[in-house]
């Protein structure tokens, strides 16, 4: 059966061709003018036309354009002898003369009919292919999304927003619970829904969820009253009733193994095919194991946190106690003085052994006191440093001079050898007295009388340094030049097994022998701590009865040691107070540098404090810390720059600067990660 | 004789600091909280206070700059007292006109020289 349509101007023609084809059960229709014809075109769709050529009245090319923009209708042209417009006959299928032949009218009918049968089941399965394909796109952008996020419900949204794309349905309800357990039904709705049939949605999540756990123990707690509603409704013009649960719908829950995460249904007018149903699994399948790393990843967050928390906790309750046991440590102390001053009377020879005994304890007590609190200070990133250009050779003089008393009570001999004393180091010279007292006192400490202490100084590259393999950890960092400090003794030295542990925090509390002569077991633990903020390292070698050897390394100062070291404690500084810190590198010509430092309205000065130059024959790099600095206040100097380009153009047309940034905490959050990044991503600005 | 203020809410301190100074040969007046001290301070006018950074009711700081910042006690040299040693207590001590930072545990030989060394000099 197909649908005829005869274009003609003679009512003759057309009554005999009906005649003929409604024998065949044809449906036949006719127009005798362009108009009609273009009407009965857009409205039947016939499968065949035939155009009669012998018109007067009107020109058939006009229908002829019109059939050509339907896909797949067949065009028969009627003439009276073998020519026609060659317009009209590059669309024509077949062709018949007049007089018609009965049969050849039937059986060119027929065979167009199955030409036009096969080019529509192509076109259909070309479109069903195209659909396929697109979800297939949607399935693979919507995974590479899911791929890209660890947060949950953006990973919902992108579910939703996956399935509306592939599936375009009317309604969806995604039942997810969020980290405490509560259930929330979120809704997406093409039109407005009445509160009855939300009511009725929830009730039928709840089913649902039941159905899913019908003997087994529920994951979660859900009843109607503690589900809550997200709705999102795009055309609030309309509203739905409640035939929409009676559409087409499709149900899936989002599951890991034994990690339940919640549900997806769908509904839609038009029905869902199998593919359709593949399609809809398969998202919600995806989005599980993304689900499932991004609740693992909330929970290593939270212990974080919380372990951040006890953390802070410790060094508050470390230095209060600190504080609080120093002021009756300061009274016990004023009052031994005030009795050993001898103004409260005279004392005998015992009176004096036990009240001195009684004042060096407390004297050790409030060295424990002082150390547990440094350490505190420097764990939580509170102690403050004044780095400024030292020379280690005042310090060693400091140490030596404080404790040369020490060791001539022990007739210990204190000797010195500064190998390079033209090397400036760029540190805190409190700390390094702190850290070399610390070294000088164990040594006199643990050397029996008549021994020697050496200390000792050289300047050696990273790559000669004596690598002590138990210290591994401490190499791993050092490159370049490096002042190091040895302290040497011939003393009571180390056994092996304590050796790797010399720089653990209570470590020598374990021996006997460091408990005669006192400490607090943290000295080394604080150096290591102090050597670390310098960008330094420390480490021993120690044969037991032979004596023990401590080092430690101090980068030269050069410029990019003093700005690292800055930097370090800017971004210090921004980690305590929560705060931002963009690094910002800019290169171009010498010139062109030179000329931005100094224009104020470009680079304000305060850029400056902390900032390093790297040139080489041409170009220079010039690397600025800014504390505070995030992504906005970066952009906002790489649009100044982008004018000043425009600007300079002119004078220099071949004037380029190369531009990048970095921001804690977004872009990483270690100083040698963030140079990292801002030196790999230099980009020419472009005016 | 020279007068001494000492302001303190440790009682012990006090006495310890009470006893040598008056060795020393100062006259030593003694207050438990920071209204007291701040009282006393301005009925006696000392020619020197020792005062502890952490009391009750009104801290050192607060006293330190009350006095500081009026004319008719501005020169009394303070000398503070603290447990801590944090460097931004050193600033505030700095602002608020304190002449000289003691924390503890302190030598009191190092005092009775400090003390001598602001009233001989």
């Amino acid at each position: 059966m197909a649908k005829i349509l005869l274009v003609s101007e003679n009512d003759k023609k057309g009554k005999d061709i009906q005649e003929i084809l409604q024998k065949y059960s044809h449906e036949f229709c006719y127009a005798d003018n362009s108009t009609l014809a273009i009407d009965i075109l857009n409205t039947q769709r016939p499968d065949i036309i035939i155009l009669d050529t012998e018109i007067e009245n009107f020109d058939l090319k006009i229908v002829n354009k019109k059939i050509k923009s339907f896909e797949n209708i067949q065009t028969i042209l009627l003439t009276k002898n073998d020519d026609a417009e060659p317009e009209l006959l590059k669309n024509t299928n077949a062709f018949l003369q007049e007089p018609v032949s009965k049969n050849l009218l039937i059986a060119t009918i027929n065979a167009n009919l199955k030409t036009k049968d096969s080019l529509d089941k192509l076109a259909n399965s070309n479109h069903e292919l195209a659909r396929s394909l697109y979800q297939l796109n949607v399935l693979y952008s919507t995974s590479s999304q899911f791929a890209g996020t660890l947060d949950k419900e953006k990973l919902i949204d992108c579910l939703i927003e996956g399935i509306d794309k592939s599936l375009s349905f009317g309604l969806s309800c995604v039942l997810t619970f969020k980290d405490d357990a509560e259930p929330i039904l979120i809704i997406n709705s093409l039109y407005n829904i009445s509160d009855r049939v939300l009511e009725a949605l929830k009730l039928r999540a709840v089913l649902n969820y039941k159905s899913l756990f019908e003997k087994k123990a529920m994951p979660f707690e859900l009843d109607i009253k503690n589900l809550k509603i997200e709705k999102h409704v795009k055309h609030a013009i309309k509203e739905y009733d409640f035939s929409v649960l009676r559409s087409d719908n499709m149900f899936a829950p989002i599951v890991l193994s034994d990690n339940f995460f919640g549900f997806v249904e769908i509904f839609r007018e038009s029905e869902f095919t199998t593919e359709d149903a593949t399609c809809f699994q398969t998202l919600a399948q995806q989005v599980s194991l993304p689900l499932k790393s991004a609740s693992l990843y909330e929970e290593i967050k939270r212990n974080n946190k919380k372990l951040e928390r006890l953390e802070r906790l410790k060094s508050e309750f470390i230095s209060i106690v600190s504080h609080e046991l120093r002021t009756p440590l300061t009274a016990i102390k004023n009052a031994l003085d005030i009795i050993l001053s001898g103004k409260t009377g005279e004392l005998t020879e015992n009176m004096n052994k036990f009240i001195n005994m009684a004042k060096r304890n407390v004297a050790r007590l409030s060295g424990i006191i002082n150390d547990l609190l440094d350490l505190s200070k420097i764990e939580a990133g509170k102690m403050d440093f004044k780095f400024e250009m030292i020379k280690i050779e005042s310090v060693i003089d400091y140490v030596k001079t404080s404790l040369d008393e020490m060791a001539k009570e022990k007739n210990l001999i204190l000797k010195t050898k500064i190998e390079d004393n033209f090397a400036p180091i760029y540190a805190d010279s409190r700390r390094l007295e702190q850290v070399l007292t610390n070294l000088v006192s164990n040594a006199i400490k643990f050397t029996p009388e008549g021994g020697q202490i050496e200390i000792r100084t050289e300047v050696i590259d990273a790559k000669d340094i004596n690598y002590v393999e138990m210290f591994d950890f401490e190499f791993r960092q050092l490159h370049g030049k490096y002042l190091l400090v040895c302290v040497k003794d011939n003393g009571i030295g180390i056994s092996q097994e304590n050796l790797a542990h010399v720089f653990d925090k209570f470590a020598q509390i374990e021996n006997s022998l460091s408990r005669k002569v006192g400490g607090s077991g943290l000295g080394l633990p604080i150096a290591r701590q102090l050597l670390e903020v310098h960008n330094g390292a420390i480490w021993c070698n120690s044969k037991p009865e032979k004596g023990s050897s401590f080092y430690f390394v101090l980068p030269l100062a050069n410029e990019k040691n003093k700005f690292m070291l800055e930097f370090k404690q800017d971004l210090q500084k921004a980690k305590i107070n929560n705060s931002s810190l963009a690094v910002i590198k800019i290169k171009s010509e010498n010139e062109i540098i030179q000329s931005l430092i100094n224009d104020e309205k470009l680079i304000k000065k305060s850029y400056l404090n902390n900032s390093i130059q790297e040139n080489d024959k041409k170009d220079t790099a010039l690397t600025m810390v800014i504390p505070d600095g995030d992504r906005f206040s970066a952009d906002f100097l790489k649009k100044k720059l982008q004018s000043y380009t425009k600007d300079y153009k002119n004078l220099n047309p071949n004037c380029a600067i190369m531009y990048s940034y970095a921001v804690y905490p977004e872009d990483a959050i270690d100083e040698v990660e963030l140079m990292k990044k801002v030196g790999e991503s230099l980009q020419k600005i472009r005016e | 004789m020279k007068k001494i203020l000492i302001v303190d809410d440790e009682q012990d301190i006090v006495e310890s600091l009470k006893f040598v100074l008056e060795v020393a040969g100062f006259d030593c007046y003694c207050a438990y909280n920071g209204e007291e001290g701040l009282n006393m301070a301005r009925k006696i006018s000392p020619d020197l206070i020792i005062l502890d950074v952490m009391m009750p009711k009104i801290n050192g700081y607060k006293i330190s700059r009350l006095l500081k910042y009026d004319n008719k006690y501005k020169n009394i040299p303070i000398l503070m007292v603290t447990a801590r040693s944090q460097q931004e207590d050193r600033l505030i001590g700095e602002e608020t006109g304190v002449d000289e930072y003691i924390t503890k545990p302190f030598e009191l030989d190092e005092i009775v020289k400090k003390v001598e060394g602001y009233l001989k000099g």
